[in-house]
């Protein structure tokens, strides 16, 4: 739709103040990167990268020029006489950013760019999308199913669900204080931990009360809470991975899990751990802050007692799912 | 074991043999009984002792007095119109086949599925039934006898577009995205259609090519209607075929065999030349797959 090879539903869109719905795709400046490429097959690299420069009847020298050029920022310069099919994945996919790149457009579209590479060289063109960005210094729409992506190249991410925005927010924002389930659950990995539990207001104090265990909501969220004025009852409570802390003794606070999965990444441990209640929480432990000793007793069914603090809930209603301090 | 699977895999080789044996002797029996009458035609063409049917194959006198003869005929002027009959439907018809593939492969319009639909059912009556009609129309515009080059070239590329299944299969191979890709690159329709998906689809351009050259020259139904006797009208099916009337066979079969073999002559050489361009694989790399 933005790109104009689709019909506009509903409403307007805009680019840099004017109203695109009834123009070509190409009288909208604007620069795609296609999720297969979409090179064209039997034209070389330079041919590919040159294409739209030609069609705007531009004289050969300057496209040699900008051609070279983008081929330099993209290292591509050895395989300008190539053909696509003589490519691998990643520099396939440089001839495709190189194509855009050479369009001065003022917008750049990219949908899933990178979902075609293995992890090794999606990490790569990754931060070559976040140099090229600089560069280049114009708008780019980047669609993509990695919340990596999604937090380390955005400066704003929307993120929708069937069609729909469900928000839209700095990276920061959207971590700190998603809208809803949906946007909670996406953001962050391992997924955040939700369990149904009550809320109770005691004076100006409010406490959860997740599988027996009394814990006090603390610091901003708290005052949130009294300032939206929640009252006690039935909640969605969220707590991610990260925020969770293990202990090996029982506390005021804690709560008695049993250990099923210990996934060992290296630098920490996500373990999934079952409260009695039979809700799955998944804790993630940074390694370096287990002695040998306490890593090793970490085996499936080991007893081990979770708790996390007050200032890192989230709060949802279990009925229309909304964050309730939003 | 090392002998077992030693003798089972010399057991697998002479099976292959075997198989392959029977296989080709197959296709080369097949190979001569087609080629058979080609052979004989040849043959006849140059047999010069006489000119009605023999009851043998090799011509006792050997000589080219049958294709000099044909130059003192009509036979040129059928070539000729045939000829132009045939390159000039050949060219129209792969342009309206090619557009009209393209169009119903990319473009999403209402009452696109019906018209396909339409097209199909229409195309399941022989365009016999249309003879009689067709005559009267084209008679009607003075595109008949005399004139019945423009009217067959007319015939041949009317219904044309109806033919667009085999190209428009292969246009939908053709990733989407490179039209797209093209659009935002700043192409029209158009430019996609003859800078991406024409270079990529060149087998099929030949393929509609070929086949549209194919049916007007070796057409004589039609032909012969239209001209409706009148020589100067002819293509050379309908022009030969009168020399087999059973008063002249006798005087002209052997200059019939060399007409054949004449007629025969353009289709060889478009088939060698253009054979090489049946290849496969043309849209590898354009995604990653």
């Amino acid at each position: 739709m933005v790109a104009g090879l689709e019909e506009i539903s509903g409403g307007t869109v805009e680019i840099d103040g004017e109203v695109v719905n009834d123009l070509q795709p190409k009288d909208r400046n604007i620069a795609m990167v296609f999720q297969n490429y979409a090179l064209y097959p039997h034209m070389s690299v330079y041919d590919n990268i040159a294409f739209s420069l030609r069609l705007q009847k531009m004289p050969e020298d300057v496209i040699y020029s900008k051609v070279t050029n983008a081929a330099e920022i993209l290292g591509i310069t050895d395989y300008l006489m190539r053909k696509p099919r003589a490519l691998s994945g990643g520099q396939r996919q440089r001839v495709a950013i190189g194509r855009a790149m050479v369009r001065d457009s003022k917008v750049f579209l990219m949908d899933e760019p990178l979902s075609n590479l293995d992890a090794k060289l999606r990490n790569q063109m990754r931060a070559e999308i976040i140099l090229l960005r600089q560069k280049l210094n114009t708008t780019f729409i980047y669609v993509t199913h990695d919340q990596t992506e999604a937090m380390t190249l955005g400066d704003r991410i929307v993120i929708m669900k069937d069609g729909y925005i469900q928000q839209v927010g700095t990276p920061a924002e959207v971590f700190e204080m998603p809208t809803n389930l949906f946007v909670a659950e996406f953001i962050g990995a391992p997924k955040m931990n939700i369990v149904k539990t009550d809320l109770v207001k005691e004076g100006n104090r409010y406490f959860v009360t997740p599988c027996g265990a009394k814990i006090e909501v603390a610091g901003e969220k708290g005052d949130l809470l009294n300032e939206k004025n929640v009252k006690s009852g039935s909640i969605l409570l969220g707590v991610r991975p990260e925020h969770m802390k293990l202990t090996f003794e029982a506390g005021a606070d804690t709560i008695p899990a049993r250990l099923e999965v210990n996934e060992m990444m290296g630098s920490e441990l996500h373990l999934h751990v079952f409260t009695a209640d039979g809700t799955r929480w998944i804790v993630r432990v940074p390694t370096i802050d287990l002695t040998a000793q306490q890593r090793k007793s970490l085996t499936n069914g080991a007893q081990v007692y979770i708790t996390f603090e007050g200032k890192v809930m989230h709060f949802f209603d279990p009925e229309t799912e909304k964050n309730l301090i939003y | 074991m090392e002998t077992k699977s030693m003798k089972q895999h010399m057991g697998m080789r002479t099976a292959n043999t075997i198989s392959n044996t029977i296989i080709h002797v197959l296709l080369v029996i097949i190979s001569v009984i087609w080629l058979i009458p080609f052979v004989c035609i040849v043959l006849q063409s140059l047999r010069v002792e006489s000119t009605w049917q023999v009851g043998y194959i090799l011509p006792k006198q050997w000589g080219l007095d049958n294709f000099r003869n044909l130059l003192n005929t009509n036979f040129p002027k059928w070539y000729l119109n045939t000829f132009i009959i045939a390159v000039v439907a050949a060219a129209l018809q792969t342009v309206i086949v090619l557009c009209m593939s393209y169009t119903l492969s990319r473009f999403r319009f209402k009452l696109r599925k019906p018209l396909m639909k339409f097209m199909l059912i229409l195309g399941l009556f022989p365009g016999m039934l249309t003879m009689i009609i067709l005559y009267r129309v084209l008679k009607d515009l003075g595109l008949t006898q005399a004139n019945a080059v423009p009217g067959l070239i007319l015939v041949y590329i009317a219904s044309s577009g109806m033919g667009y299944y085999v190209s428009k299969g292969f246009f939908d191979t053709i990733p989407k995205s490179l039209d797209e890709a093209a659009r935002i690159d700043g192409a029209t329709r158009a430019q996609v259609l003859w800078k991406i998906i024409l270079p990529l689809a060149g087998s099929i351009v030949i393929y509609t090519l070929l086949t549209g050259f194919m049916a007007p020259w070796g057409d004589y139904v039609f032909a012969s209607y239209i001209s409706f006797g009148n020589s100067s009208g002819m293509n050379v099916a309908v022009g030969m075929y009168n020399w087999l009337t059973p008063d002249q066979i006798n005087n002209n079969y052997t200059m019939f065999c060399a007409g054949g073999v004449v007629v025969a002559i353009p289709v060889v050489i478009l088939f060698m030349c253009l054979q090489k361009y049946y290849v496969e694989g043309v849209t590898g790399g354009a995604v990653k797959g």
